[in-house]
């Protein structure tokens, strides 16, 4: 990948997102929310309001939480399962499906465009999250920047870190 | 006249609130306490000394002892283990993992804390019906029922037998011979009515009921070392509760003598055992002594007592049935220890008027014990499987315990009245 910014300065974290953000409105269902992050492969979906600004997160993991067992929250080790049995093909019901995307979501992390790349970064090790929504300065939705491409980016810069000058 | 009027309004003031639950119960029994003693040194009907001289230590101690041997045991996976062995050997047939896990739980519970055993078997009872692919309310049920039941049996088995223990003298022995026969077949009893009301969900045969063996639960056990010395001194305690009345020992000595030598043994991180000690309970347990200590001080217990006299002309059996369903009663909405330790000191009032109350401690012991099956706030053990129940997908509401708890209480009560009945003269011994 080739960075547009120039080496050894302040980088910005619109320099490194991806404009083209995968969101959901917040009207949408559950089982919709679901197929967004099937057909695009995606670990998290801003959810916004009807004028593109963000109301919070839904993430791959907040999906899975409906499939996995009670079990899980409940014991401290789950080393000694060696099989989930029946867990393993029981799916969510129709009608949890159906249920309004607002019962998943959670508060987001937004960052806005100017924000440093090393701040992102610690944001998003700090909130467990995978990707981080950028919005604009009137706060709508402009873009979405993973791990990689934050860590990415912070790592091109370490190319103007001259070894010689040690 | 006033002091006994404004103790009795501190004790029922302190009971409301205390059952109220709006306010911890630790912080209502200590104010309490406080407010007891307050009262007593204005009035000078009840004084430091006295508070000191009520406060019943050989509860406490045998609590402390055996608290810590349950804080070196909670650790090291080996509840886990029981659960998982039991769920490997019902080789996934619903009764058997039923009976196996109720029995498991029981017979834990029958020497160590209700709550702790049930906090940590419950988990894994979710984890195994999960896997199984059947509903674990019926299961979550049975074991705070059956724990309940079984915890009468032993005089370390439950809160009300320990303050009863140390009221009427009795030994560990005692327990096993008078309550033992009738927790026995009550607990079948409750096993027989379980099976029953929950038959159409244990009817129902999981698909693939061969994955539990796969648990293997030995990869439970973290700490099979700690395991197997906690287990060696628990049982030399046990062994040693057995011989109290002919080494002159009480079982607060034991279980502190124990706790004692498996701290030695093990060396645990002692902050980490603190921690995991409930002294909420036992600050609770010493303030409802002070609180109790003052109604008997300022004479409202001698009052209640010479008003009992006139129940002279019951036939004792009759007295002792009474009092039976009376503690059943309450022990079904309220906590079962503040109720004993308020009966104690009546119960020991009647025995001052020439009442042979030794039937009656047996009673009392029965009441408590079976009368918290009857709601889902009815003992410890209940309100810790319903709010484990409330983390999952199928919650245990009071309704649905009203109609499974209600008749486990009821049954378990009438076929204890009727043992009663007929082991009269054992009871009077």
């Amino acid at each position: 990948m080739d960075f547009l910014f120039p080496m050894g300065e302040s980088v910005m974290i619109k320099t490194c997102m991806k404009q083209n953000v995968i969101s959901i409105p917040v009207t949408a269902t559950i089982r919709e929310a679901a197929a967004l992050v099937v057909k695009h492969h995606i670990g998290l979906l801003p959810v916004i309001d009807p004028n593109g600004k963000p109301v919070g997160i839904v993430r791959l993991s907040d999906l899975l939480s409906l499939e996995l067992p009670d079990f899980f929250d409940l014991l401290p080790d789950l080393d000694f399962v060696h099989d989930f049995g029946a867990v393993e093909t029981s799916r969510p019901s129709a009608e949890e499906l159906d249920r309004p995307i607002t019962h998943l979501i959670q508060p987001g992390i937004f960052v806005e465009e100017s924000c440093g790349l090393v701040r992102a970064f610690a944001l998003m090790i700090k909130h467990h999250l995978y990707d981080l929504p950028v919005i604009s300065n009137g706060g709508v939705l402009v873009g979405i920047a993973s791990r990689v491409d934050i860590g990415a980016a912070i790592l091109y810069n370490w190319q103007s870190v001259d070894t010689n000058s040690q | 006249m006033i002091a006994q009027l404004l103790s009795a309004l501190i004790f029922l003031v302190s009971l409301w609130l205390i059952l109220s639950e709006k306010v911890n119960r630790t912080i209502i029994g200590l104010f309490g306490a406080v407010l007891m003693v307050t009262l007593g040194k204005l009035l000078h009907f009840y004084d430091e000394q006295q508070v000191v001289s009520v406060v019943d230590f050989n509860t406490l101690g045998l609590l402390l002892g055996m608290m810590i041997l349950v804080a070196l045991l909670e650790p090291t996976g080996f509840f886990q283990f029981l659960a998982v062995w039991a769920g490997r050997l019902s080789r996934g047939k619903p009764i058997l993992l039923l009976v196996l896990l109720g029995t498991i739980t029981t017979l834990v519970s029958m020497f160590l804390d209700n709550v702790t055993t049930v906090v940590l078997i419950a988990p894994v009872t979710i984890l195994i019906c999960e896997i199984l692919g059947i509903q674990p309310t019926p299961y979550l049920i049975a074991e705070a029922l059956l724990s309940n039941t079984g915890g009468t049996a032993t005089l370390v088995g439950d809160p009300p037998n320990i303050l009863i223990a140390s009221a009427a003298g009795f030994t560990f022995v005692d327990f096993l011979t008078h309550s033992l026969p009738v927790v026995l077949f009550t607990w079948l009893a409750a096993l027989w009515l379980l099976r029953h009301l929950f038959r159409h969900e244990l009817a129902v045969q999981p698909p693939n009921a061969g994955v539990v063996l796969q648990l293997n639960p030995r990869e439970t056990l973290d700490d099979p070392v700690t395991t197997r010395k906690v287990l060696i001194i628990l049982g030399v305690a046990i062994v040693f509760f057995f011989f109290e009345d002919a080494l002159k020992i009480s079982p607060a000595f034991i279980a502190l003598s124990a706790a004692a030598g498996a701290l030695l043994w093990i060396r645990p991180d002692m902050q980490d055992i603190l921690k995991r000690i409930e002294w909420s309970v036992l600050v609770f347990f010493a303030s409802l002594f002070v609180i109790v200590g003052g109604l008997e001080a300022s004479g409202v217990l001698g009052y209640i007592v010479s008003q009992l006299e006139l129940l002279k002309s019951i036939p004792p059996v009759l007295f002792g049935l009474i009092l039976l369903w009376f503690s059943a009663g309450l022990s079904a909405f309220v906590d079962n220890v503040p109720i004993t330790i308020a009966l104690i000191p009546v119960l020991q009032g009647l025995e001052a008027h020439g009442f042979n109350i030794q039937p009656l401690w047996w009673a009392l012991a029965f009441g408590a014990g079976f009368g918290g099956n009857g709601t889902i706030i009815g003992s410890s053990a209940n309100i810790v499987v319903a709010s484990l129940s409330e983390r999952t997908r199928s919650p245990i509401t009071p309704r649905l315990w009203n109609r499974r708890g209600l008749p486990v209480m009821l049954l378990t009560c009438t076929v204890a009245s009727i043992l009663y009945l007929l082991l009269f003269p054992l009871f009077q011994r």
